[in-house]
């Protein structure tokens, strides 16, 4: 027989929250960028989960968007990231503070 | 008759509002011809509705005032004998108080203005002495006191003349709230406010209700007519020009408490112990202003203190219940008093605003037309035999002495005792002014007098005639006259009662009363004709301080001030700054920077770092995440 | 015990792991590669859980295509340490670790709030064929749209990434 349902949420759950952890901590934009791809995974699983637990596809199909929208938002964080070292020739998350009231 | 009596209070009031809304656009003369007309033709309308109203009342209602559910106050008319003789005088007076005004004021550059209030004032009186309703009568009340205040402030530029009008303004304001009280109680006890009606039901009240609601009148009548404890006001206001002072400190405005009283006399007669209580109100005033009238120097404020003492023995009258006595007695003293003070004004004048007694000596041969006139007024005054003062004050004093009770025989001694002053007083002032040298300052040359327009001499006359004979409109019947006045003012309720005393007493007591008079202007020759001083130090020091005291009127106003406007100011300093200043505002305040405050430490939160921003998404995701499950749990259980 | 249910324990521990392992390191290589085998421990998690499309997917499209790009621009840049900080790591973990800790237990709580969770699903899978008859037919728009996101994410990275001669940039 299958595990129960509660375990597969409760991996999703733990592996979420250590992407926000990551995001949370870390100074690297990339390393936040990597927080974010944990936490994106973690939702991914999560809904192949559910498409199990429900015996619906379209839990499938929505953790095959999560993958593409994952894709497209790296690719373009990427390419800031890139624009913006070339400026300030840092990626330290604590050097673009000019919004800081 | 209604035509008549609409356009006798219309008119003054219509030549107020001309002189207001354009008088500005208008010559010298058309403003004066304006005015005067206005309340000459008053005074033919009075007549005319005197001798068509045949001693019947009449009531008219003019228009609805306003009403508020089933309180409802129309603009009604009153027309009964004593408002008929009340309405000749106040128009008579005025008239030639504004003909004198025009030769007075002719210097002045606001003139304008002072007819318009004259007018309005004028307005304002007859509306008091004709109104049927009381709360119309309050309309007129009100209006004569703004009047006034407008008035004694002529000169506002003068900071005497400001508060001598505020203070007028404010010490009759206390009488105005008790009038207000009393027009509350007249509404809720008796459900009228007509005065026929309150009149005719007034003999259902209680005896107590009767005197609560007469107590409250009375003292509405004490700060209009400048009674003691409210006769502070009126030796200050003598700040304002001369004619307002002859007109409305002499004879109308200072009267209206007097015409007051007796118009809601039924009321005051349902308890005797309001009636003793007016009478005694009366005596002290009569004192306070003979004593203080005997010191002073300035000719008006001796004046002032006259009127106050005078309007005392009216009061006296009507305490003792004799109004025809106390109406008499209204009307010779609007005659004398308002000559003596138009006479005074053109002394002051002549000698170029000088209104310090002793500087002003031997007028007799400067001023001759003067001193005849001055001579009726002041003989008025004084009650010397046969003058309409005598006749008045005689019936007065006779009135109060036929009164069972004996506490009137008390007062009936202190009032003649005044009387013994009165004449003393009165010719103290004559004498100095007219005789002998004046007193002026060591090295200053006597004043020698500007010449004053004719015509403020000759309007004089028609008052001297009134002051020395008028007295005969009310002859008793012993000597030979008919009692006009008081036949005349049967009509009116609760007025009006013949004095039943015996021939041989009323005889008697005008005898006496007539040669202490005569000893009294001997003795007051010898003091301050011929210039004998007593003169030893010890009495000296406490004759200083005696006259010290009537000299500042008792020292009235430093009790008022100690006991009343001192501890007001405090408070209301202590509200101001600490209370309000200090609590309210500043609270205020401080609450504002209390949030100022939070909003600056709440602005050290955006520090502008991508990883708190991060931190605090997530801090409010798990907030949501354990009210979910709280609620759950919570619901669960 | 079945297989099935050993073989996603393995891999869950292994996804963790990998996990844990690549959120922690100073430097960012090691921790993409790191992540690369979390990624495949995933893809074995998938096929467990009855999405072999999705499985071979995961490995193609993530571990294969998102990290590589990762790879290339962190090799590109230049300045990719971590500053040495001051405080010490826990310290610095430790508010994330609370707020995380917190949001766990509170989330965990919830799932086992519903007893319809505690069920066993049944093994099955949903085969490709499945899969892509759904993805064409019911979700043909969603489809487009997505490929429309490609395009401008395409489009939006080009145009950041390009030189654009400015005196401030660095070569």
């Amino acid at each position: 027989m299958t595990l129960p349902y509660t375990h597969m949420l409760f991996l999703a759950i733990l592996l979420f929250m250590m992407g926000a952890a990551c995001a949370m901590t870390r100074k690297s934009l990339f390393m936040i960028l990597i927080g974010v791809e944990v936490m994106l995974n973690a939702a991914g699983i999560a809904f192949v989960a559910a498409a199990m637990r429900w015996l619906d596809m379209n839990g499938q199909v929505m953790a095959l968007f999560v993958m593409t929208a994952a894709a497209a938002e790296i690719a373009v964080a990427l390419a800031l990231i890139v624009c913006v070292q070339r400026r300030t020739l840092s990626t330290n998350a604590d050097r673009f503070n000019l919004l800081k009231g | 008759m209604k035509p008549v009596l609409f356009l006798l209070i219309s008119l003054p009031l219509l030549g107020a509002l001309i002189l207001a809304l354009i008088g500005r656009f208008l010559s010298r003369r058309s403003v004066e011809t304006i005015a005067c007309t206005s309340v000459a033709a008053a005074f033919v309308l009075a007549l005319t509705a005197f001798l068509l109203s045949g001693q019947k009342a009449h009531s008219l209602t003019l228009a609805q005032w306003f009403t508020a559910g089933s309180f409802q106050v129309d603009l009604e008319l009153y027309y009964d004998p004593l408002a008929a003789v009340m309405a000749l005088m106040v128009t008579f007076v005025s008239s030639i108080v504004h003909l004198y005004s025009v030769a007075y004021m002719r210097h002045e550059s606001g003139y304008t203005r002072y007819f318009c209030f004259m007018n309005l004032f004028v307005f304002a009186m007859l509306v008091i002495v004709t109104a049927g309703n009381l709360v119309f009568l309050y309309l007129g009340w009100e209006t004569v006191g703004l009047c006034s205040y407008a008035l004694i402030g002529f000169w506002y530029e003068k900071p005497e003349a400001a508060n001598a009008g505020t203070k007028a303004f404010v010490v009759t304001r206390l009488g105005d709230v008790a009038f207000g009280i009393a027009i509350a109680l007249c509404w809720f006890s008796l459900g009228h406010l007509s005065v026929s009606g309150i009149n005719d039901s007034a003999a259902g009240l209680s005896s107590q209700t009767a005197g609560i609601i007469g107590f409250f009148l009375l003292l509405a009548a004490i700060g209009k007519s400048a009674q003691l404890p409210l006769a502070v006001w009126l030796p200050d206001a003598m700040a304002g020009p001369t004619p307002v002072s002859a007109l409305i400190h002499a004879a109308t405005m200072v009267t209206a408490g007097v015409y007051l009283l007796m118009r809601f006399f039924p009321i005051i007669q349902g308890s005797p112990i309001l009636m003793a209580v007016i009478a005694c109100v009366g005596v002290i005033t009569i004192c306070f202003g003979a004593f203080s009238a005997l010191v002073q120097k300035d000719i008006k404020r001796i004046l002032a203190y006259s009127t106050i003492s005078q309007v005392g023995y009216m009061f006296l009258a009507v305490g003792a219940g004799d109004l025809a006595g106390s109406l008499f007695h209204l009307i010779a003293h609007a005659f004398f008093k308002s000559l003596l003070f138009l006479a005074a004004g053109c002394i002051i004048q002549a000698l170029h605003e000088e209104q310090d007694i002793f500087r002003m000596g031997g007028m007799r041969q400067k001023m001759p037309h003067l001193f005849w006139l001055f001579l009726a007024g002041t003989a008025s005054l004084g009650a010397v035999p046969l003058t309409a003062g005598f006749f008045s004050k005689d019936r007065i004093l006779l009135a109060v002495f036929l009164q069972p009770q004996t506490g009137f025989k008390v007062l009936w001694a202190i009032a003649a005792l005044a009387a013994i002053i009165t004449p003393l007083y009165a010719f103290r002032l004559f004498f100095i002014v007219f005789f002998g040298k004046s007193h002026a300052g060591a090295g200053q040359a006597p004043i020698s007098p500007a010449s004053i327009p004719n015509r403020m001499i000759w309007v004089l006359w028609p008052l001297a005639f009134f002051s020395v004979f008028a007295g005969f409109f009310n002859l008793s019947v012993n000597c030979a006259g008919n009692e006009w006045l008081v036949h005349y003012l049967a009509a009116v309720p609760g007025a009006a009662m013949e004095l039943h005393a015996s021939p041989k007493m009323e005889s008697a007591m005008q005898m006496g009363s007539a040669l202490i008079t005569i000893i009294m202007v001997i003795a007051a020759w010898i003091f301050y004709g011929l210039r004998i001083q007593p003169s030893e130090s010890g009495e000296a020091a406490f004759r200083n301080k005696l006259n010290a005291l009537f000299l500042n009127g008792f020292y009235l106003d430093r009790l008022y001030r100690t006991w009343i406007i001192t501890p007001y100011r405090t408070t209301a300093g202590f509200l101001w700054q600490k209370v309000d200043a200090g609590w309210v505002d500043a609270g205020l305040a401080q609450s504002a920077r209390f949030f100022l405050d939070l909003a600056e430490r709440l602005r050290l939160w955006t520090t502008g770092r991508i990883s708190q921003y991060v931190s605090m998404m997530v801090a409010g995701f798990t907030l949501i995440l354990c009210s979910l499950t709280v609620a759950w749990w919570v619901f669960q259980i | 015990m079945t297989l099935f249910n050993i073989i996603f324990y393995i891999a869950a521990a292994i996804v963790i792991c990998a996990t844990g392992l690549a959120i922690t390191r100073q430097s960012t290589v090691h921790a993409v590669c790191y992540l690369v085998i979390s990624f495949m421990g995933t893809a074995v998690i998938f096929y467990i859980l009855g999405a072999p499309l999705l499985a071979a997917l995961e490995v193609i499209i993530y571990a294969g295509g998102i990290m590589v790009l990762f790879l290339f621009v962190v090799m590109m840049v230049k300045d990719q340490q971590d500053p040495r900080d001051k405080p010490s790591r826990i310290k610095k973990w430790l508010p994330a670790l609370i707020l995380a800790g917190i949001s766990a237990v509170m989330a965990g709580m919830l799932v086992f709030a519903d007893p319809g969770n505690r069920l066993r699903p049944p093994a099955v899978t949903g085969t490709p064929q499945e899969f892509g008859r759904i993805l064409f037919q019911e979700y043909w728009f969603p489809v487009e749209i997505a490929s429309l996101l490609l395009l401008a994410a395409l489009i939006g990275a080009l145009y950041l990434g390009r030189r654009t001669g400015h005196p401030e940039d660095t070569p």
